[in-house]
């Protein structure tokens, strides 16, 4: 439903003087049903991307498409929903009025707004703010509003910068609660956003970015996983079991009552396991010791960083 | 098209909701208002009086004068005073509607919709020439029904001054646009209008400016921004002369309509075309 190839952007400083180097090659596709984050620090082109599928900025290189219908053609969004960062809906407008002139511009009809708009401000909190004026609605409020905004004509595919930004540990939940309820209905979404934990929670996929390129790609799973690492809960744990753990080639380590062993392979572990079973051991819990997304993420930031040092040293 | 309709729609409320559509409304009432409570006057109403009854004429400067010739010369005046008043309240009234739909985190929202970047420019240009109607139609209908009133003399043909206002302020209005859709900046836009305006009707004296500089080159530069510019000074005279009928209505057929109308349009719709040839390159 999203797809982006080769995607590189210049921006020129006054007069062409100066040149920035934004996106530099991004290739990234988000299928139906999908949640896809994209990550990275500022100005790494996480908000160029999203502008470029919008055809808000012109790519100077590569081609992006919405249901397989280039970008520049304003037909591609007629079933995106796209909620920006730091939106702002005419405060002289009630909900009800913003919802309705945004839903015309999508195409909806009259008739067909007047049932949709009370219904999906229910669905986002709102009901009870429907005639009241957006320049009276608080930051979480205007948040929950555009992303109303951006689910008025039931769109196939959801491009969201930053959705819970200002929203509350309550609010946040419900929000994500109805992106996961899009995904499920087939929703192709595409989120941009700093909350790393938001990401992990929501997210099938992420890319991460780094000055204009794709620094990872891939299930939060995979991205997360540290390889030949594994958290073991055994008991009971006595120092024959360990010495005949590390004898075998196995690192391992005690921390917080279970095991961290760091294995060669899938057959290593299973040999530590038998070995662990062969004198009597209960296996309660074994499975990978992943990172957070946040560590991958600096990880990622930083060895980037580490790179460049060393190529101009 | 209900995207475009939409979009006029939206131009509508928020000029409702905004202070310049008040004070565009404002001044507007307090013209008519200034205007009926002139001819609410004795002196007028004396003068009423007397033409009711020693038949149509009123006695002014001890000259005998026909009460319709009157009513039309005031109708005149007016329209004339309009042009101006209407041009700059309507410029000042739509100037902001490319400025701030191109703020960053407003332009993403209307982008995004599945609406080419040409049409809902010119969504908020008739918008902008909607409303400029409307405010036209509220002051000119508003005098002629005081002068209907209090005379019983109704000349529709006052309301031929309205359209050539109309007119004018489209070819200025789009040029706004131009200025807004580059800059980006309301006050901008709105000096930049006003002082074309103003230059192009000193233009009206092409030659005798051209006579007056020093070289060849300057004057040929003088006739040249004349044929570029609107004719704004020549669409008041047009204005006053299709109103007032008559003698001077006469030397409205000596007026150059292609010259006048024809190239204040072109101007209107060059700026137009430009205007939207940008906003729709232009990355956000």
């Amino acid at each position: 439903m999203i797809a982006a190839e080769g995607l590189r952007k210049v921006y020129s400083a006054r007069f062409g003087t100066r040149k920035v180097r934004a996106l530099d090659g991004i290739d990234l596709s988000v299928g139906a049903g999908e949640v896809f984050g994209l990550l990275g620090p500022n100005g790494a082109g996480k908000t160029t991307t999203v502008k470029i599928l919008l055809g808000l900025t012109r790519p100077t290189d590569g081609a992006a498409q919405l249901f397989g219908i280039p970008v520049a053609d304003p037909k591609s969004r007629q079933r995106v929903g796209y909620l920006p960062e730091g939106h702002r809906f005419p405060g002289y407008l009630s909900a009800r009025q913003t919802l309705s002139i945004f839903g015309r511009m999508s195409g909806m009809e009259r008739s067909t707004l007047k049932a949709r708009i009370p219904e999906l401000l229910k669905r986002v909190g709102l009901s009870d703010w429907i005639d009241v004026k957006v320049k009276k609605f608080s930051k979480g409020m205007t948040q929950r509003l555009g992303l109303a905004a951006a689910l008025v004509h039931d769109p196939e595919v959801l491009l969201l910068d930053e959705p819970t930004d200002g929203v509350d540990p309550v609010g946040r939940r419900e929000i994500r609660d109805l992106l996961r309820e899009e995904a499920s209905r087939g929703r192709a979404i595409l989120l941009n956003s700093h909350l790393l934990s938001e990401i992990e929670l929501t997210c099938d996929r992420v890319a991460v970015l780094r000055k204009g390129k794709v620094a990872a790609q891939g299930r939060i799973a995979d991205l997360t996983a540290q390889g030949s690492r594994y958290r073991m809960a055994v008991s009971p744990v006595d120092e024959s079991l360990l010495a005949a753990f590390r004898a075998s080639g196995a690192g391992v380590e005690r921390v917080n009552g279970h095991l961290v062993l760091t294995t060669r392979d899938l057959e290593h572990l299973n040999a530590l396991v038998d070995t662990a079973r062969a004198r009597g051991g209960v296996l309660s819990e074994l499975s990978p010791v992943r990172s957070s997304l946040e560590d991958v993420f600096v990880d990622l930031v930083r060895t980037g960083e580490e790179k460049e040092e060393e190529n101009v040293r | 098209m209900k995207a475009f309709f939409a979009s006029v729609e939206e131009v509508f409320r928020e000029a409702s909701a905004r202070w310049t559509l008040l004070a565009y409304f404002a001044l507007s009432s307090l013209f008519i208002l200034m205007f009926a409570l002139a001819v609410n006057l004795d002196i007028v109403d004396g003068a009423l009086a007397g033409a009711r009854l020693f038949g149509k004429t009123v006695v002014l400067g001890g000259e005998k004068v026909d009460m319709d010739r009157l009513v039309l010369g005031f109708e005149t005046g007016f329209s004339g005073f309009l042009y101006m008043l209407g041009t700059f309240l309507a410029l000042f009234a739509t100037a902001h509607l490319v400025p701030r739909l191109q703020e960053k985190g407003t332009i993403d929202l209307y982008l995004s919709r599945p609406v080419g970047r040409t049409k809902l420019l010119l969504s908020r240009y008739c918008g902008g020439l909607l409303l400029a109607a409307a405010n036209l139609l509220y002051l000119f209908g508003a005098i002629w029904l005081i002068v209907v009133w209090k005379t019983g003399i109704a000349h529709p043909r006052f309301f031929l001054g309205g359209v050539v206002i109309l007119f004018g302020i489209a070819a200025m209005l789009a040029f706004a646009f131009l200025i807004g859709v580059v800059t980006s900046s309301t006050a901008v836009s709105l000096m930049v209008t006003y002082a074309i305006f103003l230059f192009a009707a000193l233009l009206s004296a092409r030659e005798k400016i051209a006579a007056a500089v020093s070289s060849e080159w300057s004057a040929g530069l003088i006739r040249a921004l004349y044929w570029i510019f609107p004719k704004t000074a020549e669409l008041g005279r047009a204005t006053v002369a299709l109103v007032s009928g008559g003698e001077t209505f006469q030397r409205f057929g000596s007026i150059d309509k292609l010259a006048v109308f024809g190239s204040t349009g072109l101007f209107g719709l060059v700026a137009l075309g430009l205007a939207a040839w940008r906003f729709s390159r232009k990355d956000f």
